[in-house]
């Protein structure tokens, strides 16, 4: 009887330790693959850097002249991030507020898994949408011969992060304590009072760590991007025109990236481009998370 | 114990002779994989779509342009590229040592295309010097070519592109040649045939095949000045001016699947396909 009890927990105690080494191999290949990803783009950028007269930091791009200025793609890149952040952020916490302040937690929920669904859309059907629909209403709104430009790019992604903004400010809105919201409604403040002086100042750093997830996702994004934005290495002229074409990082490796050989400068400054990309990304993604810890704790 | 720790290494063995099974099963379905210009490929995926019917051999057919084309197949990643260009000798010296075989299916012209509205306001023909200072940006309103006071809108196509390298090539006399006028850069012939249609004073340039009424060919006005339509009867004489050859490519010794599909493409099931596509028989 004993011998039977002791045999099981041996064996107990023998797949914890198989699940626990499980998970920590697990976290380690994690680990291994992200650096491995940044280890590579590291080595392959070597090519590019290492040429003359390579032309980075210039505004023109030609591979059979051995020149790659990415000035045009990152330009292009922020710009229309910042577009689409302008587009976003307004709308999207105006509609946080208005689900979570004013609604009854079922339509919040409701509306909530809605939203979480628009997340999960393929990109490349927003592009569609935006070759097809978005576009063209650009062109005919601003009498313009060919509606693929920064601005229609913009919006195209401002409408693809609205959703990830919308549900994570939501999240941090509702995430404050209802006693805050009580004391408050005790102390006879008026609804609009109570947001404005007692939740904002407490959700607003969980809004902003919102937002940078969200422009690192307006970064990232390739296909609906190539589909609309004109695909032209020029900066714009005059430079904050938002209604001529342009091109990202993303939408030039998108285009470029068939067509240069492995190994190649070609390829090598097309690795640098990603690699700048990453890099953005990651602080982005690094400083939203640090928002996002903050916020609860100093709840 | 001892029974469960047989059963688990009983498990074990199974596990490891799944995944090969697993692993032989994805590649088993014999399958031939085309890839490059997207000027070659109706009539390839229409051959395709034949052969397989006869066959029974699956046959994808993928689009991405000459120059991916061609880097694909050198990569190994496909079987047989399509070229609506000859291979150039950088793309040779960045694949030493591999060798390939350029084989013409088929022949189609480059055609000048601008948005209707613009032929019908009068601009039919223009003469190579008129297009070159369009795509230099020289010029940037129909008004000087007797056609509507409105901005020129010059479409450009991706570097790599086979269509884009002909018509640079007879334009500028440099394949490579940079287009400081271009206002938008378009991928496909589908794409650019979108870009042309929808705007109302464009030019661009497209395969033969993808003319249609919302977007006219140009007729090209040569030196001598006889000006020549994009008709059938010019591209196959030869006296339009972007005339090239359609190929496809194999590196290599080629397997015997692949000379199959090519064999099939030169025959009459395939040339068929080639002029159904709009395009002129290499062979009778």
């Amino acid at each position: 009887m004993s011998n039977i009890t002791s045999l099981k927990r041996g064996r107990t105690a023998r797949r914890k330790s198989a699940v626990q080494i499980y998970c920590q191999v697990s976290a380690v290949l994690t680990i291994v693959i992200v650096s491995l990803i940044l280890l590579t783009l590291l080595i392959q950028s070597g090519p590019v850097l290492l040429a003359e007269n390579n032309g980075l930091l210039g505004t023109h791009w030609n591979p059979d002249e051995g020149v790659y200025g990415i000035v045009p793609m990152l330009f292009g890149s922020i710009f229309v991030m910042i577009i689409a952040t302008l587009i976003a952020v307004p709308i999207g916490l105006m509609t946080a507020i208005y689900i979570s302040e004013t609604r009854s937690s079922k339509l919040r929920r409701a509306f909530k898994s809605i939203l979480e669904l628009l997340v999960g859309i393929p990109s490349i059907v927003y592009g569609l949408i935006g070759v097809a629909y978005l576009n063209i209403w650009i062109a005919d709104a601003f009498d313009l011969q060919s509606g693929r430009v920064i601005l229609t790019a913009g919006i195209l992604l401002g409408i693809m992060i609205l959703p990830t903004f919308l549900t994570l400010s939501e999240d941090a809105i509702s995430a404050v304590p209802l006693k805050f919201r009580e004391n408050a409604k005790a102390l006879g403040l008026y609804r609009h009072e109570i947001f404005k002086s007692v939740i904002f100042p407490q959700a607003k750093v969980g809004i902003a760590g919102a937002g940078l997830l969200a422009l690192g996702r307006a970064l990232g994004e390739t296909m609906a991007v190539m589909l609309v934005i004109g695909s032209l290495d020029r900066l714009p002229s005059p430079l904050l025109n938002p209604l001529s074409s342009g091109q990202t990082i993303t939408s030039k490796l998108g285009r470029e990236v068939g067509e240069s050989a492995f190994g190649s400068t070609h390829f090598s400054a097309l690795v640098f481009m990603s690699l700048i990309l990453v890099m953005i990304t990651i602080t982005l993604t690094i400083s939203s998370q640090y928002f996002l810890t903050r916020k609860t704790a100093h709840v | 114990m001892l029974y469960s720790l047989k059963k688990t290494s009983r498990l074990k063995t199974l596990g490891l002779m799944i995944v090969p099974a697993l692993l032989a099963a994805c590649s088993a379905p014999e399958a031939l994989n085309i890839s490059g210009s997207s000027t070659v490929l109706p009539a390839v995926s229409l051959t395709a779509e034949q052969y397989t019917m006869e066959t029974g051999i699956s046959v994808i057919v993928n689009a991405g342009g000459s120059g991916s084309g061609f880097n694909q197949l050198a990569q190994g990643q496909t079987d047989i590229g399509m070229m609506s260009r000859d291979i150039t000798p950088s793309e040779l010296t960045n694949f030493e040592g591999i060798d390939f075989t350029e084989i013409a299916i088929g022949r189609d012209a480059v055609v000048p295309s601008i948005s209707s509205e613009i032929y019908e306001a009068g601009v039919q023909a223009l003469t190579l010097a008129q297009i070159a200072d369009i795509y230099s940006g020289r010029v940037d309103n129909w008004s000087e070519f007797g056609g509507p006071d409105r901005p020129i809108f010059a479409i450009d196509k991706e570097a790599s592109r086979g269509t884009r390298q002909i018509f640079m090539g007879v334009v500028f006399g440099n394949s490579k040649a940079e287009a400081a006028g271009a206002d938008l850069v378009t991928g496909s012939n589908n794409e650019e045939q979108t870009a042309l249609t929808q705007s109302d004073a464009a030019i661009g340039m497209l395969s033969f095949a993808w003319l249609n009424e919302d977007v006219r060919g140009l007729s090209v006005i040569l030196p001598d000045g006889q000006t020549v339509a994009p008709s059938l009867d010019n591209i196959q004489n030869g006296t339009f001016p972007f005339v090239r050859n359609l190929n496809v490519v194999t590196r290599g010794e080629a397997s015997l699947p692949v000379q199959n599909f090519v064999a099939y493409l030169l025959g009459p099931k395939g040339q068929e396909a080639v002029e159904k596509s709009g395009y002129i028989r290499i062979s009778e």
